[in-house]
């Protein structure tokens, strides 16, 4: 089968890949067009570049304007900023430990981000105090993480790996033991931990933006070391590949994206773990395409995955995206196994 | 307040006492989880593992009866002296069996039928959820506890309390529309929930259609478009942060309130306080009526 289909992409190859993804680019304003239009008021294209015009142009909003520009446009930018950044950190995890079932939450991150926000949530702090907790939390979950796992200079991905589930299982037994001394905002906790984009304004998405850029573009720098690390470490380090140092950049860098994305929307799941797998899929394993790819893939798949969760009764983000992504991912790998 | 409630309750346990009609048992009845239970004899030590069972347990002179009661159980002052038997979700078994009840009152939910069931407790799941229910499970806690005439008391006070207040709203001219907000998901109540009867009856118009369901998870522009007169639940500065609120009408004219802690925990609990829980809804809704 990956013989088959190398010798496919060797002949077509050429132009298969900027047609893939001028498809994805295609994919992605699609979901931004239809995300802005549609919702509990579906609004014509062209009342929505109207609005779009007078927001940018600071001129006064009129009729559907601030649900568009105030409401909407936000929400789906956001969309788009959290679905590339948790893609582009699957990615990335799955590459540095070479393990296909890691995601961006393997060393703790949602864990602690979901104890942070809980912390806020059942002590009543101001709403705006959330995200600040939660992302503290959410960072030092993976420095705990980190210094557990560490031999002398050295994290042995195994090591990393057993010490995220340690952290993860130990904060979200603090979680629950909070939501229990809470109940009457377990319901908030649990919306939380399913991930929500609802009353994403625009200062929300400036403050996620540089976790996101930061993050994931250093991630995408690291794309060719992470190919090179594909061909066993040994064989990394002896082409001068500084193995250490690439894991704990990686570790880093997706840790920073991750905790800023899910201290704003909660924790979204199965985006960042089957999005990169799906680009796998269609273009090869390298990391230079897989990268930028899975962050166009993500973001247009969590603000189509938003758009459901807004126009159904599956009401949350995070519900649409397990619930749709399961079944669609094994119908994509079955395909591919059988031609 | 608390005394012309004291004094409301002795006339009407007066002049309802003497036309007492005693309950026979063993009573048999279907309870809210479908089972079919026996009551053997009337009960003497109960536990309440419900606050709205609790309060009205103790509205029906059947206070003295409890001899526990669950974590959320704080009225009236009576029964915050009992011991505690946890909460819903961790509810503390082994100190239940431990105060020897005779019946133990549960809701549907937290699956504590089960264990006390095997300990040999007699176990009755109570949980008025709808506004018609909150009247006829106060009758069928009294048929079991031996207080059906004070339970009938109870619930005329309650209906001419409500009459009361009803009057007033009924005619106002001007009723504004209402969202009213349960939590900050943000989660709204249907006009057909117990609390959204209360708010109807206060004489506001919820923004929330029947269809949406009781207690619907709402999408954060569907209020900007519904554009309500008033909010409830939500203080005006959190309300003044969220994106795109600041166009709404309720924002703009300064009717935001959220609700003292005191008048949420009577909306939250479908029992005998609620006549005063709607006077409340209504004095924030219309405070004009009440001058």
């Amino acid at each position: 089968m990956e013989a088959a289909a190398s010798d496919r992409r060797g002949a077509a190859g050429a132009l298969a890949l900027p047609l893939k993804t001028a498809g994805l680019v295609l994919l992605l304003i699609s979901a931004v067009v239809l995300g802005t239009g549609l919702g509990s008021v579906n609004v014509p294209p062209g009342e929505v570049l109207g609005a779009l015009w007078r927001g940018l142009t600071g001129q006064a909003l009129a009729g559907n304007d601030v649900i568009v520009w105030q409401i909407r446009l936000p929400r789906v930018v956001m969309g788009v900023l959290v679905g590339a950044s948790l893609s582009v950190c699957g990615g990335a995890f799955q590459g540095v430990f070479r393990n296909p079932l890691a995601d961006p939450y393997l060393l703790g991150v949602a864990s602690g981000s979901a104890l942070g926000a809980t912390i806020a949530i059942v002590a009543g702090w101001p709403r705006t105090l959330i995200p600040v907790t939660a992302l503290l939390l959410a960072l030092a979950a993976v420095t705990c993480t980190l210094a557990l796992a560490r031999e002398g200079r050295r994290f042995p991905p195994n090591r990393l790996i057993l010490a995220g589930v340690v952290v993860g299982s130990v904060l979200s037994a603090a979680t629950t033991a909070l939501i229990l001394r809470g109940e009457d905002r377990a319901r908030q906790v649990l919306a939380y931990t399913l991930g929500d984009l609802g009353f994403s304004g625009w200062p929300d998405v400036l403050t996620v933006l540089p976790y996101a850029a930061l993050g994931g573009g250093a991630l995408l720098l690291l794309a060719r070391a992470l190919d090179t690390l594909q061909l066993g470490e040994l064989t990394a380090r002896s082409l001068g590949v500084p193995v250490e140092r690439l894991r704990l950049i990686t570790v880093v860098a997706a840790s920073v994206a991750t905790a800023g994305a899910v201290a704003y929307v909660g924790v979204i799941g199965f985006v960042g773990l089957i999005v990169p797998h799906v680009v796998r899929l269609m273009f090869g394993p390298g990391h230079r395409t897989l990268l930028p790819l899975s962050a166009l893939l993500g973001g247009a798949l969590l603000v189509y995955a938003d758009l459901l969760a807004r126009t159904t009764p599956l009401s949350q983000v995070g519900i649409v995206t397990t619930l749709l992504g399961g079944p669609f991912f094994l119908w994509l790998l079955r395909r591919q196994s059988s031609e | 307040m608390n005394r012309t409630f004291l004094i409301a309750a002795l006339t009407g346990f007066l002049t309802l006492g003497g036309a007492s009609a005693a309950t026979t048992y063993p009573l048999t009845l279907k309870d809210d989880l479908g089972r079919t239970v026996t009551v053997k004899a009337e009960p003497r030590r109960i536990v309440s593992m419900l606050p709205s069972t609790s309060e009205t347990l103790c509205a029906i002179a059947a206070c003295e009866k409890l001899v526990g009661v669950d974590a959320y159980s704080d009225y009236p002052q009576a029964v915050t002296k009992l011991p505690k038997m946890g909460g819903l979700y961790d509810p503390n078994i082994e100190a239940i069996i431990a105060q020897k009840p005779d019946l133990v009152l549960v809701s549907q939910y937290g699956k504590l039928e089960g264990p006390l069931t095997q300990a040999g407790i007699t176990v009755v799941a109570v949980n008025p959820e709808t506004y018609d229910e909150v009247f006829s499970k106060t009758l069928t806690l009294g048929r079991i506890v031996n207080r059906e005439a004070q339970a009938r008391g109870l619930v005329t006070r309650m209906k001419s309390d409500i009459a009361r207040v009803e009057i007033l709203t009924k005619n106002v001219v001007r009723k504004p529309t209402a969202y009213l907000e349960i939590d900050p998901t943000p989660y709204s109540v249907g006009p057909n929930s117990f609390m959204g009867v209360l708010l109807t009856k206060a004489g506001a118009r919820n923004i929330i259609p029947a269809s949406m369901g009781d207690f619907p998870k709402v999408d954060p522009e569907f209020i900007v478009k519904a554009n309500p007169q008033l909010i409830l639940g939500v203080d005006a500065r959190t309300a003044g942060a969220r994106p795109g609120w600041n166009s709404i009408s309720a924002l703009k004219t300064g009717r935001v309130v959220s609700i003292p802690d005191e008048l949420n925990t009577m909306l939250g609990r479908p029992g005998p306080r609620l006549p005063q829980a709607l006077r409340g809804l209504a004095k924030i809704v219309h405070p004009e009526l009440f001058k």
